[in-house]
């Protein structure tokens, strides 16, 4: 996972947006009922190899979640298995209540073809300027990568900063030096 | 009372002039249609109904998903029969109107009165159902009416196509002397999944059967529904609570290995916490049958050895102290049971002199000739106060072991 570790070392600045997903509001459309999506996003369930999200009626997958705050995405870790795993996927930001109707009306704020070594776990580094001031995302997952009835997503992490925080840490107190 | 917007789908072919369903197919329906709307609103006020027609010169939105029952009600009227339904059709236009529902956390449902022959062939019906699916919708059908060759197959194949973890129905209503509401009252598109609605559907049920006055609690829901929500719920609650303290009990009962005088001391412990706390705990005691009481019991002439190994703790110093614990929740549950013939069962247990003697024999550091146990049996004969138990259980911490 080195390729991966010194890839997001790289923005030391880029958290794990775990943190800041606001699970009351996360959706997925065309989820199977018994692999959803805590699956892929969860702390620990996703580092599972076992447990994983799948799509339902046909393989294709709608993502919503939305964010405590505005946060900027500047990159995602998509995994999966090499025939099974997703292969194009589309992100949209700030678009609310996105069906599977409407997800051609818009153009999408970035699109992302994984290869093998994204399903690995390298991140896909995404286009920074449109995700400044993201509220909520939506990822849409087209197709997977052997064209099969289900697809398969072991992990799934989002990779930016917070708009509007201050470092703690980096606060010094002013003392009498 | 899942938040949910409904989309309805009526019959109005010609098929529907057919008298087999008192009075007409279109009347039965309509009755049904208003029912379900009364249901669904009263389930969840913040619920909505929307109901379109498909037959006649196409499909038509009479109403668009909305809580006011009134609208719904007004739109029935006036319905003329004729034409031919479309079945696809309905159900796509009634997925785009909850598409655009205003409250986007409603769960989505499509009710369809399929009365007439279905024209669409299996696999045009199953991709409908695929595409419901996947955006989260359910459906429930109500078959009448027609029932031509393959109708059922189909809406069978449409509701497994749909079907998502049983959020889906089906119902088949054959002709006969009951009215199609009656019999779409005990199904669950109008129980809602088992839940919530029964109220309702409860005194709907009593008012059709010809009841005098079913409704639940006695009161009628239609003069005042605040004072019937507010009844419903309390009593829901009440169960909920009667359910967690139920589970609470048994847990406790069932968890503790280490030997029936901890299990005793736990549930004395609780029972001496204050009047009326103590008074919850014998109910929940009492409510937990006889099971939990006998399963303390059991553990306690099985396991006289474990209490050995008992921690530094104040309880296991109460622990030490078997007859009188004992005792004090025997009589803690005698006085709650005292009016309850159920528990008749354990009292005369209890009361039973030699039963007693013959635990206490079995506990360790407990000699049923020392004159402090003897004194305390007798006193039970005369059944005291549960409070001079609780401070004798306070006070006293001297070691028992012999």
């Amino acid at each position: 996972m080195s390729a991966a570790e010194s890839a997001t070392a790289i923005q030391r600045n880029q958290v794990d947006l775990l943190d800041f997903i606001d699970w009351s509001g996360v959706e997925c459309l065309n989820q199977s009922s018994s692999h959803s999506l805590s699956n892929a996003l969860k702390q620990g369930y996703r580092e599972d190899e076992g447990l994983n999200l799948e799509s339902d009626a046909d393989e294709q997958l709608l993502i919503y979640i939305p964010f405590t705050q505005v946060i900027k995405l500047h990159s995602i870790v998509v995994m999966g298995s090499e025939e099974d795993g997703p292969k194009t996927v589309k992100l949209f930001a700030n678009r609310e209540h996105m069906g599977f109707s409407n997800v051609s009306d818009f153009p999408p704020s970035d699109t992302a073809v994984l290869s093998p070594d994204n399903l690995k776990g390298k991140p896909v580094v995404l286009k920074y300027v449109k995700f400044q001031n993201v509220r909520s995302l939506t990822i849409f997952i087209e197709d997977n990568q052997s064209g099969s009835e289900i697809t398969k997503v072991q992990k799934i992490a989002l990779y930016g900063s917070t708009v509007e925080t201050t470092d703690m840490k980096g606060l010094k107190k002013i003392e009498d030096h | 009372m899942v938040l949910e917007a409904t989309m309805i789908c009526i019959d109005n072919s010609e098929w529907m002039r057919n008298g087999d369903y008192a009075p007409s197919r279109f009347q039965a329906q309509a009755d049904a249609v208003n029912l379900i709307c009364g249901a669904k609103t009263q389930s969840n006020p913040e619920n909505t109904v929307g109901v379109l027609t498909m037959a006649g010169k196409g499909v038509r939105v009479l109403v668009t998903p909305t809580s006011d029952l009134g609208k719904i009600l007004a739109c029935m009227h006036g319905l003329e029969i004729g034409g031919e339904m479309n079945l696809a059709a309905g159900i796509q236009v009634a997925q785009l109107a909850l598409k655009h529902r205003q409250n986007k956390k409603q769960q989505q449902r499509i009710i369809v009165f399929a009365g007439s022959p279905v024209m669409h062939d299996k696999k045009a019906l199953e991709m409908i159902g695929k595409k419901l699916k996947k955006n989260s919708v359910a459906l429930d059908i109500v078959n009448f009416g027609e029932d031509d060759e393959g109708k059922t197959e189909k809406l069978e194949a449409l509701l497994a196509a749909v079907n998502n973890n049983d959020t889906s129905h089906i119902v088949h209503v054959p002709a006969g002397p009951t009215a199609l509401s009656d019999v779409l009252i005990s199904t669950p598109i109008f129980t809602g999944d088992g839940e919530g609605g029964s109220g309702f559907a409860a005194s709907a049920a009593a008012a059709a059967a010809g009841g005098v006055s079913g409704f639940e609690f006695g009161v009628d829901p239609n003069l005042d529904p605040e004072l019937a929500l507010a009844l419903r719920v309390s009593m829901e609650e009440e169960r909920a609570r009667q359910e967690a303290a139920a589970k609470q009990a048994a847990e406790e009962a069932s968890k503790e290995e280490k030997g029936g005088e901890e299990q005793d001391a736990t549930m004395t412990e609780r029972a001496s916490e204050g009047a009326s706390e103590a008074d919850n705990k014998k109910i929940e005691i009492a409510d937990d049958d006889d099971t939990s009481l006998q399963q303390a019991l059991a553990m306690s002439m099985d396991e006289p050895t474990s209490s050995q190994d008992l921690q530094d703790t104040e309880m296991s110093d109460a622990a030490a102290e078997d007859p009188e614990l004992a005792l004090a929740l025997q009589l803690s549950v005698q006085d709650s049971t005292k009016d309850s013939s159920s528990q008749a069962d354990v009292s005369k247990l209890l009361a039973d002199q030699s039963f007693v003697s013959s635990i206490l024999a079995s506990l360790p550091g407990v000699d049923p000739n020392d004159p402090s146990v003897k004194e305390v049996l007798a006193s039970m004969q005369n059944q005291s106060e549960p409070q001079q138990k609780q401070d004798e259980d306070k006070a006293p911490k001297k070691e028992e072991e012999k």
